[in-house]
């Protein structure tokens, strides 16, 4: 297998090049760019697994050029910004962006974050698998691309990055039983967070946050055997 | 409002300073006046009667003239025949000014010995006096004083007022209509600085409407001046994220393990920074509109995450409490209670209940608390606590700074107390909507 391929958009010279060593070093390919229209011959150099894009770019700014690429490219799109700013992010996923980086970064989170989208595979699966990429279950409402959780009375519920990425794999399951093991395993990989609290923590957390008056959450214990999500799921 | 009410209150007291000197002055005249020429008239008629009386008496045979006097008797005058009694001859006083009076309208009087003499009768002055008829006999009479009812006056004293009065209330209207604007400029400088600024209309007399327009210049240089500043100190915090993000990566070459945790902590800590910097200015964000958010579950989210880096922070409210809320800057606020609690109290019991139609999120610690006296300096900007815990407190004192600004923005507070069982309570409370 080839290692996977990145376009690098950065503006400040240092930092592209400090980005680019921590990526090649960790096995990717690296094709670094300072603007837009060298974002556009890169992507013409060959097939590109993953964009990094600095949305203060001079020039156009990065929520247009990322809106562009979209047009064209099913390519995974990972945001940096100095902004750190919620609209910016929000608007940056709604855009179709798979995740944000925010300035300042370490090497490890860096590539955790790569790792994690790639292995999420390309929009273009999760776009025929999601639709819109709302999902109901049980009154909630879960958006893909917000990665937001409202409540039955309509209020975001706040969920952190493993505990979304763990309520993706019960509804991906939706009333069948996950193993554990699968699970952990999932949280790993595909779960952006790469901590190592333990699984069952984050289904107590989870069970918690979906409990309504009176009501369990829709998560059932299986014992000896793992998680079951107990509610019937609509895509959109 | 007490400025309006001072200005309202001088200009009344000078309008009736005025109405009541107008007053005083007028009336003195008007009743010196008035009674100069009631006297005169008083006089004259006077001065007729007794003539038609001594003519009258005088053509009578003596037995029909107390029967004439008598008809000759008003409610006013009182005459009365005497005979042929013997008169000491007159007085200064009886010959003094009403006497002048009386004869300079009738002359003809001169030659009838007569006087005329004021004399208080208990509260009245009455009017006592004689004349002799050609015969010899005499004639008394006697009328009341002119002038001296008080009746009248008080009339005068009330018909007065009346118009003063409907001046009186008329002005207290116009005054506080032309004062309006005053009390707008009042209103809208109290805000400036807070939220967005007031531009007021330009209103009222000449004079007001250059302090308004005075007003609206300065408050729009002042909103200028620190939005320039608040961009200034927000792009360079921006900026700084930029280099901060190469010298972290730089960092993660380091191989003495030592040595790169030193600088990690170093980058993590001007971070910190940057981002209390950026969030006290709000150029963190535009600014955050609300979202209907489970606040209970935020909260303990907060908890988890402190509690996973093991520290002693636990969650001890309601499972669920939805409200409207900006969310990120109100997540702040309530991590930024939780860190305080953990590093000067060092243990963080954090609870979110619905009291009052109030939402209230309290964060309980076990430290030593804040000296009463310096609970409120600790909210303001980049105050810390006694010097000697700067040293190792990371962070640039906006921590409560920053929690003040997320509660007011929802129309909320923070209240800090010490527990009387020892530790500090933080309470955001703000209207639950």
């Amino acid at each position: 297998m080839t290692a996977p391929a990145v376009v690098l958009v950065e503006d400040d010279p240092a930092l592209r090049t400090l980005t680019a060593r921590a990526l090649q070093e960790n096995g990717y390919t690296v094709r670094p760019c300072a603007t837009a229209p060298e974002m556009w011959r890169a992507m013409e150099q060959g097939a590109v697994d993953l964009v990094l894009l600095d949305i203060m770019l001079p020039g156009t700014s990065g929520i247009d050029l990322c809106r562009a690429l979209r047009r064209e490219s099913e390519v995974p799109i990972i945001f940096i910004s100095a902004r750190g700013s919620e609209t910016d992010r929000v608007v940056g996923l709604e855009l179709g962006a798979d995740d944000y980086l925010p300035k300042p970064f370490g090497t490890r989170e860096l590539i955790a974050r790569v790792r994690a989208v790639l292995r999420r595979g390309g929009m273009e699966d999760r776009r025929a698998e999601r639709g819109l990429g709302i999902i109901e279950f049980d009154g909630y409402t879960l958006s893909l691309p917000r990665r937001e959780l409202l409540s039955p009375g309509g209020a975001v519920v706040d969920l952190t990055g493993a505990e979304f990425d763990l309520l993706v794999a019960l509804i991906d399951h939706a009333q069948r039983v996950i193993a554990r093991e699968r699970l952990i395993e999932l949280s790993r990989t595909r779960m952006g967070d790469s901590s190592d609290r333990s699984v069952d923590v984050l289904v107590s957390r989870l069970r918690r946050k979906l409990s309504g008056e009176g009501k369990d959450a829709p998560i059932i214990t299986v014992r000896g055997v793992g998680y079951m999500l107990n509610a019937g799921v609509i895509r959109r | 409002m007490r400025i309006s009410v001072g200005l309202l209150g001088r200009l009344l007291t000078i309008l009736l300073l005025t109405l009541a000197v107008e007053f005083v002055a007028s009336t003195i005249l008007y009743e010196r006046s008035s009674r100069a020429l009631i006297r005169n008239d008083e006089a004259h008629r006077l001065a007729e009667h007794l003539v038609v009386a001594r003519t009258l008496i005088a053509d009578r045979p003596w037995p029909e003239r107390p029967a004439m006097a008598a008809r000759l008797t008003t409610n006013r005058y009182d005459v009365h025949w005497a005979g042929q009694t013997r008169l000491a001859p007159a007085t200064a006083a009886e010959q003094g000014e009403a006497f002048d009076r009386v004869m300079e309208w009738e002359p003809s009087l001169a030659g009838s010995d007569l006087r005329v003499q004021l004399v208080a009768v208990g509260r009245e002055a009455q009017l006592f006096g004689a004349l002799r008829l050609e015969d010899g006999t005499w004639l008394r009479f006697r009328a009341s004083a002119p002038g001296d009812d008080a009746q009248p006056g008080w009339h005068r004293i009330l018909l007065a007022f009346l118009p003063a009065l409907v001046l009186l209330v008329l002005s207290t209207l116009l005054f506080r209509t032309t004062l309006r604007p005053m009390r707008m400029l009042a209103r809208a400088a109290e805000r400036v600085g807070r939220s967005s600024g007031l531009t007021l209309p330009e209103a009222g007399p000449r004079e007001v409407r250059r302090v308004i327009r005075a007003f609206n210049a300065m408050q729009a240089r002042i909103h200028q001046l620190i939005t320039d500043r608040t961009q200034a100190l927000a792009a360079v915090g921006h900026d700084l994220r930029t280099p901060l993000a190469r010298l972290q990566l730089r960092t993660d070459t380091i191989d003495d393990p030592v040595v790169r945790r030193a600088f990690e902590a170093d980058v993590a800590e001007m971070e910190a920074m940057v981002g209390s910097l950026l969030s006290f200015l709000g150029g963190e964000d535009d600014p955050e509109k609300p979202v209907r958010t489970d606040v209970a579950v935020m909260a303990a989210t907060i908890v988890d995450d402190a509690a996973d880096r093991g520290a002693d922070a636990t969650y001890g409210g309601a499972p669920h409490l939805e409200a409207s809320i900006r969310p990120v800057g109100f997540k702040r606020a309530i991590g930024n209670l939780v860190e305080n609690a953990l590093h000067y109290g060092h243990a963080a019991r954090v609870a979110v209940r619905a009291e009052d139609g109030m939402l209230v999120v309290r964060v309980d610690d076990d430290g030593p608390g804040i000296p009463e006296d310096q609970l409120d300096a600790v909210l303001h900007p980049f105050s810390r606590l006694d010097p000697a815990r700067s040293r190792n407190t990371s962070g640039l004192g906006l921590g409560l700074a920053i929690v003040v600004r997320a509660a007011e923005a929802e129309g909320g507070t923070l209240d800090l107390a010490n527990r009387p069982e020892g530790g500090l309570r933080a309470e955001l409370r703000l209207p639950l909507r």
